[in-house]
């Protein structure tokens, strides 16, 4: 239980992390902007560069370059609400749009709470800052005067606004208010909720507010050795996926210290470094902040380099070839871009003591920064790109970067021997050394198709295309029933599996993934940066087999290469889930109140009836017309997700032998949801004396667990009116 | 396996509310059932094979039973027939 626990708090954990990712992308442009833009509009600059005579106030080159500066800026001052929105956009299952809107009106309304309430016990007087209140505890954000609560205040509103959004889309409410109900409902309870977290907040906020200070302080007393340690917890949290979590506070909040620049409180490392190099007075940038930003350009640019070079000649000579090439692309990624988790997980899973030596060197690349007092600053990871923009350009006076180039020489040496060293020490089966016969991760395409068998009999068996890597994939994860949700961050695909335990890894890595994390019903499958293209082949193939384009049988039953422990359990025949939308429009009936005891009792099965407002009848999901009866009056239908509905137009309506009814549809042809099925004349049908109500049934129930109305009262046509759950 | 035939007499033939009824009865023996009409054969335990066959007043049906129990499902299932199609 205990254990069940840590995974679920490690998949939130995971969830958050990841929806991270989509701001976190826009970082490098943005800090671009404000790199270039900032450079470019700082006196010191323009003096040192002697360019004077065409960048001053009133030339056109300055205002573009003011606009940079400002464009940039609009994203690193707002990133509470953007974080905010990125969250509610990652957590919320479904309605994603709902949530995102839900999560704006939340963390304004919640800034407004809060804003109250330290206007009421005056801490705010008239708009202006009381002179009681703590430096920097109270800022300004959106325009309203309120809690410092950096980041955090975004991550909790967005956080909340998902869960609310993910409880309530299809809230119900009496018809009278049914306007309200559903989706337009998440906003509203997103109100009243944020009123209540602000006023949480206000009580709450300014303890930890004051934690956050006393750590804050810990870690900036303890020096040297603080650096060091925030170093390596950075790095040794990178298997995990939490580094973000983790080092986001030291980087957006008072816990990565705080500073007045030009008159304005900062917190936040990154802030901190962005807002000096904005201001035009900076002299130099603060090594304070810069400790927690500039520590990675040496394993970055030189370490970890280095490290794929000692791989490079350890690996055997007939290997080299292969593996060379794999080396220098990770290595060449890591130096520019500081992207450095295709090259880590190449040796985390392979030989974890090394990752092990490489986070006390991380540790010791921050530590040694500090000490030369080296400032280069950092949107999202250490690569060439950062150094150039936010070391060379601003100036040696400032970053002192020129310092760094002999840090990373050391570095890649350094790497290199160690490396090499324990590579050949402990016999580690870094790429290309791997015993003969082995399934390494760096195998070919062709060598790929022979071990797995995959897209070599499979091609021939069926003419249908599909991407071998997806199929192995799926093979590897216990097939497609096992796989619940598909997702990928910069360089990992995130699955979530229905049970983990049939995870093959040997399958798994033979797809070309550099490692395999296994964490409760999450997995993630490490690929690199290409990983969004093996994601959407992925759906794609999924979606073939839904489609029934493809038969997952087909490369499921290759697994006998690589014997999958999963493969008998898939056998049984498990239905899908499905949503079928409302037949026609009018009131929706419950079953058991159907005035005819066939229905009523669910003898035929289970469903739900509508008692109709007008006389059209259409296809609640996509599917075919099994059959149509000659009185037109019931119509079969078998849904594309192996549903065989039946649609039963009004009671006793058979005797009228076919009057009053018009059939669309012949037996056997395809519809698609909301397709005209048959129409009826209402009027008619009632004065011969006839209920019009006509039941959903779902023949085939006993294939179900659960079925279950959507509902309540009135109806539109495609409405969202029973889910059946396989 | 056992067959036996059998001329519908209700007004509406095998359609919803007595093809439930049909594949009630059948679903509580384990023999398979099949009831054909016209060389098209449905499973009895299955509704909409069953009302896909589009059985009407006068047709005359096949019904087979197969499987250990096949004599006794057989009479049971002819005597269901009787009282209620």
């Amino acid at each position: 239980m205990k254990e069940k626990k840590s995974g679920q708090a490690f998949a939130a954990a995971q969830q958050i992390g990841k929806s991270l990712f989509l701001p976190i992308a826009v970082l490098p442009f943005a800090g671009i902007l404000l790199g270039i833009g900032s450079s470019f509009t700082n006196e010191t600059t323009i003096a040192t560069y002697g360019l004077s005579g065409i960048l001053h106030q009133g030339t056109l080159l300055y205002g573009f370059m003011l606009m940079l500066s400002n464009a940039g800026n609009a994203i690193f001052g707002n990133l509470p609400l953007i974080f905010a929105l990125a969250v509610a956009l990652g957590m919320a299952k479904k309605e994603k749009g709902v949530a995102v809107m839900s999560s704006a009106i939340f963390y304004m309304v919640m800034l407004i709470t809060i804003n109250t309430l330290l206007t009421l016990d005056g801490s705010l007087v008239d708009g202006a800052v009381s002179e009681s209140v703590k430096e920097g505890a109270i800022t300004s954000m959106l325009g309203i005067q309120t809690l410092q609560m950096g980041v955090f205040g975004g991550i909790i509103a967005g956080i909340l606004a998902a869960i609310l959004c993910n409880k309530f889309y299809k809230m119900q409410l009496p018809a009278a208010l049914s306007f309200f109900a559903g989706t337009r409902f998440v906003p509203i309870v997103s109100m009243a909720v944020a009123i209540f977290t602000g006023a949480v907040l206000y009580v709450v906020w300014p303890v930890i507010q004051n934690g956050i200070f006393a750590l804050g302080s810990v870690v900036e007393a303890s020096g040297y050795f603080g650096t060091f340690i925030y170093g390596c917890m950075e790095r040794a949290l990178i298997p995990f996926g939490l580094h973000h979590i983790f080092y986001m506070p030291f980087w957006q909040t008072g816990v990565g210290g705080s500073a007045l620049i030009d008159g304005v409180t900062v917190m936040g490392a990154q802030n901190i470094f962005f807002a000096e190099l904005a201001s035009p007075n900076t002299t130099q940038f603060s090594v304070e902040a810069c400790r927690f930003l500039t520590g990675k350009y040496p394993f970055m640019m030189g370490g970890l380099p280095g490290a794929a070079l000692a791989m490079y000649v350890t690996s055997r000579p007939e290997k080299r070839k292969e593996v060379g090439s794999l080396l220098f692309s990770v290595a060449l990624t890591s130096f520019i871009t500081g992207v450095t988790e295709p090259i880590e997980f190449t040796f985390l899973f392979l030989a974890p003591t090394l990752f092990a030596v490489h986070v006390v060197f991380a540790g010791l690349a921050f530590m040694t920064c500090h000490i030369l007092e080296i400032c280069v600053g950092t949107t999202f990871s250490d690569g060439l790109i950062d150094l150039i923009l936010y070391g060379v350009l601003p100036g040696q006076e400032k970053s002192n970067w020129v310092m760094l180039i002999p840090v990373v020489a050391v570095y890649f040496v350094l790497y290199f021997f160690v490396f090499r060293f324990f590579i050949r020490k402990w016999n580690l089966k870094t790429p290309g050394r791997e015993a003969d016969g082995e399934t390494a991760h760096l195998v070919s395409k062709d060598e790929y198709r022979k071990a797995t068998g995959v897209g070599v009999a499979g091609q021939k068996a069926s003419s249908a295309h599909y991407d071998e890597k997806s199929a192995a994939i799926l093979r590897g994860v216990g097939g497609l029933d096992n796989l619940m949700d598909i997702d990928c961050c910069a360089t990992r695909l995130r699955l979530t599996l229905a049970n983990s335990d049939k995870v093959n890894e040997a399958v798994l890595k033979g797809t070309g993934a550099s490692g395999v994390v296994i964490k409760g019903a999450g997995i993630q499958v490490i690929y690199g940066p290409s990983v969004t293209i093996v994601k959407s082949n992925l759906e794609e193939l999924v979606e073939q087999i839904r489609s029934g384009a493809l038969s997952e049988s087909q490369f499921m039953d290759q697994g006998s290469a690589v014997p999958a422990p999963s493969a008998l359990a898939e056998k049984k025949t498990v239905r899908k889930s499905a949503v079928l939308g409302a037949p026609m429009k009018g009131r929706m009936l419950p079953m058991n109140q159907v005035q005819d005891e066939a229905f009523a009792s669910g003898a035929l099965g289970d469903g739900v009836a509508v008692e109709p407002w007008e006389g059209k009848l259409y296809a609640p999901a996509d599917g075919v017309v099994e059959s149509i009866f000659d009185t037109k009056h019931a119509i079969g239908i078998l849904t594309e997700d192996g549903t065989e509905l039946l649609l039963h137009i009004g009671i006793d309506t058979v005797k009228l032998g076919g009057k009053h009814f018009e059939a669309h549809v012949a037996q056997g042809q395809k519809v698609k949801k909301g397709d005209l099925l048959i129409s009826f004349d209402l009027e008619a049908i009632k004065a011969e004396g006839y209920l019009c109500t006509t039941p959903m049934i779902i023949c085939n129930t006993e294939d179900y667990d659960s079925v279950r109305p959507l509902a309540m009262g009135e109806v539109e046509a495609g409405q969202d009116l029973l889910a059946i759950n396989g | 396996m056992k067959t036996f035939t059998y001329t519908i007499t209700d007004e509406v033939g095998i359609h919803a509310r007595p093809a439930g009824l049909l594949v009630k009865e059948a679903k509580a023996y384990d023999s398979k059932i099949t009831v054909t009409k016209d060389g098209k054969s449905a499973e009895a335990k299955k509704l909409m094979a069953l009302m896909s066959l589009g059985v009407k007043k006068g047709d005359t049906i096949t019904v087979s039973v197969e499987g250990g129990d096949e004599e006794l499902v057989a009479g049971k299932m002819e005597e269901f027939f009787r009282n209620n199609l």
